[in-house]
């Protein structure tokens, strides 16, 4: 096939589409390349980024000191409208979360290589997905300085949360899953951060640096713990993602109404979390690997893998979609087959029009490899499939809610100034806390590509000493 | 009053031979740093498995029977909660937070567990730090510490030099590292 033809095959395996690591780089200059980002001059590129992203990042702090002081009467929710842009923002922020902990742990559980570089940066989008996530539904709750009566503790007035609720189980599960991304982000973090100590050459860094890294000394006797135990977190980590977006998915599916009661919610859920997570690292990483030359560590191969996830995941999620009709069909029930009815041909059409064609129409051209390995037609299907799924969220939540049971209830939804803002906003947000990331803390990790070099270098060896083997017979 | 030998080497072969033949020779304070886990350095160091497995695993039960009980007392005991007329103490809506719980234990104890009880951090004035190219450790450098009674120092020293160290420095410190 000629479209294959430019992209040139390593010799050893015919399948790779391109090596996991450019070159074999010694660990000085390894250091120094992926150390660069963090070491040098602020760019002027950099600083005019993090200005404008400051600036969206005010205006999402003046929409949420409106709904503070005013009260979410600012929002355009109403009865039965009650969940919409709010929760919407959540489930897709917390579902774009996801992606990072499949990457550092599933992918290190299942020993895919390709996951190395791109782990860090990954669970960094995790972080600030998560704490974007985490503040809509505080503030949804009307009286956000009351979020503690959440947590069970003995109060005075004798109330306990309801644990039979999902609700419950959400603040549980989301502030786990916050905590364990922390740890194991940090935990992933200390032996980079004192190289970065080690590497700087001012006093300032040294010190800051020196602090954060605990006094890291890259003992043996340490590296056999760390090993253990960041193995072990991977592995607690892995069924903690899925059940969260389960957790999630249940906040819908175990309610009555048409549209949300359906028990293919959690695998749907967590495809679809995995896939919009997925679009979001293709989102931000084709722009920093530019930026900061890390075109040497991440390659078009982890490029092409990453596509490769959005397709399998994207096509999980349009089953789902298939199924949601087919069950609505097949249980003969009249509510259920109109909540989906309204959804395409009601008046949110175009909602549900851009849903259909960004998650399930545009990844399809993924199935060629040319476009998976086109930076810039996998940086427009990133963008598509986040705004797709941002508009499967809005479905599901808002649609299904503006025709419940009693036509007399009907209302139908429109989101005030305060409603965009708290959403392009937290966009803003997450992007000035990315852009910090990316200034101070290794975005790469450093002591794992040095590992993977070393696998790699070892690997060389032996397929060297394989086919001089085999000549010499 | 003892001493730390530092060496630094240029081969992993060259480092984990040389923690092998200290060893037999009767030395236990010894240490391999680099930049990345080594390959065979707990063999070399005779180190007995990570029990960091153990820990994980009580924490995680720890926390997954307090979320159990936490649960079947609040709204199963102390405030019976009728919710769609099922029983107060009803299993199968307690296992998200049951499971929440023993994740987030096991996850605090692994990271707590390896940092301040495992490592022994914070420490950031460690007598390798006083050696100015002890640095390159976290960058490119394979490094062999010996902790040693400072009579024995010089010998230690000479035994490094024999296996290969590239350069070799000696720290006095007070106590055993």
């Amino acid at each position: 096939m000629s479209t294959t033809a430019h992209v040139p095959a390593p010799p050893g395996d015919p399948l790779e589409s391109a090596p996991v690591l450019v070159g074999r780089p010694d660990d000085r200059a390894l250091t120094e390349s992926l150390l660069r980002p963090v070491l040098e001059p602020t760019r002027k590129g950099w600083a005019a980024l993090l200005l404008l992203l400051l600036g969206g990042m005010g205006f999402w702090l003046l929409a949420l000191y409106k709904t503070l002081f005013v009260g979410i009467g600012v929002w355009g929710n109403n009865i039965p409208v009650a969940w919409a842009f709010d929760i919407t923002n959540f489930v897709w922020w917390i579902g774009i979360g996801h992606a990072g902990t499949l990457i550092s742990a599933i992918l290190l559980l299942f020993q895919q290589r390709w996951r190395t570089s791109i782990n860090r940066f990954a669970e960094a989008m995790t972080l600030f997905a998560v704490a974007m996530a985490g503040m809509y539904p505080i503030i949804h709750l009307g009286r956000p300085w009351l979020f503690w009566w959440l947590i069970p503790y003995p109060s005075t007035n004798y109330l306990w949360p309801n644990f039979k609720s999902a609700l419950p189980w959400d603040v549980f599960a989301i502030s786990t899953y916050g905590t364990v991304s922390v740890l194991f982000w940090y935990i992933g973090l200390v032996p980079d951060l004192a190289t970065l100590r080690d590497a700087a050459k001012d006093r300032t860094r040294r010190i800051v640096y020196g602090i954060l890294s605990f006094g890291w000394r890259g003992s043996a006797r340490h590296w056999q713990h760390w090993r253990v135990g960041y193995l072990l977190l991977a592995g607690l980590s892995t069924p903690l993602v899925v059940s969260v977006h389960t957790i999630v998915s249940f906040d819908f599916a175990i309610s009555q109404l048409p549209g949300w009661h359906t028990t293919i919610f959690p695998p749907y859920f967590v495809a679809g979390a995995i896939f919009s997570g997925f679009a979001m690292v293709l989102t931000l990483m084709i722009p920093a690997r530019k930026a900061f030359g890390f075109e040497q560590v991440v390659t078009l191969r982890h490029l092409d893998n990453m596509a490769k996830v959005i397709l399998a995941t994207g096509l999980m999620v349009a089953y789902g979609y298939v199924m949601e009709w087919f069950i609505a069909w097949y249980s003969g029930n009249a509510n259920e087959w109109f909540a989906f009815w309204n959804r395409v041909a009601g008046p949110y059409q175009l909602v549900y029009a851009v849903q259909i064609f960004c998650n399930v129409v545009a990844p399809q051209i993924l199935w060629v490899r040319a476009a998976r390995t086109n930076v810039l037609v996998l940086f427009c299907v990133a963008i598509l499939v986040n705004v797709g799924m941002w508009a499967e969220r809005f479905v599901i939540i808002a649609v299904s809610l503006t025709r419940d049971f009693i036509p007399s209830s009907w209302a139908n939804y429109s989101p005030t100034w305060v409603d965009w803002t708290l959403l392009f906003g937290s966009m803003a947000t997450f992007g000035v806390l990315f852009l910090l990331f990316l200034r101070f803390i290794p975005a790469i990790p450093i002591s794992e590509v040095k590992e993977l070099r070393k696998e790699l270098e070892h690997e060389d060896h032996h397929r060297a000493a394989t086919r001089a083997a085999g000549e010499g017979a | 009053m003892t001493s730390l030998v530092l060496g630094e080497f240029g081969e992993e072969a060259a480092l984990l031979e040389a923690a092998r033949v200290l060893r037999a020779k009767g030395i236990d304070g010894v240490d391999l740093h680099s930049p990345y886990p080594l390959h065979g350095a707990e063999e070399a160091l005779g180190l007995r498995r990570s029990t960091v497995p153990l820990v994980a695993l009580v924490a995680g039960v720890t926390g997954a029977v307090s979320g159990y009980l936490l649960q079947w007392w609040t709204v199963g005991v102390d405030w019976p909660l009728n919710v769609g007329n099922r029983p107060p103490h009803s299993p199968p809506a307690f296992i998200p937070v049951t499971f929440e719980l023993g994740v987030l234990f096991a996850s605090l104890a692994i990271f707590v567990g390896l940092l301040f009880a495992y490592f022994g951090f914070p420490r950031v004035h460690h007598p390798v730090f006083e050696v100015e190219a002890f640095r390159s450790a976290t960058i490119d450098g394979l490094w062999l510490s010996a902790a040693v009674g400072r009579t024995e120092a010089d010998g230690v020293a000479a035994d490094l030099r024999r296996l290969g160290a590239r350069q070799i420095s000696i720290v006095p410190t007070e106590e055993a590292p």
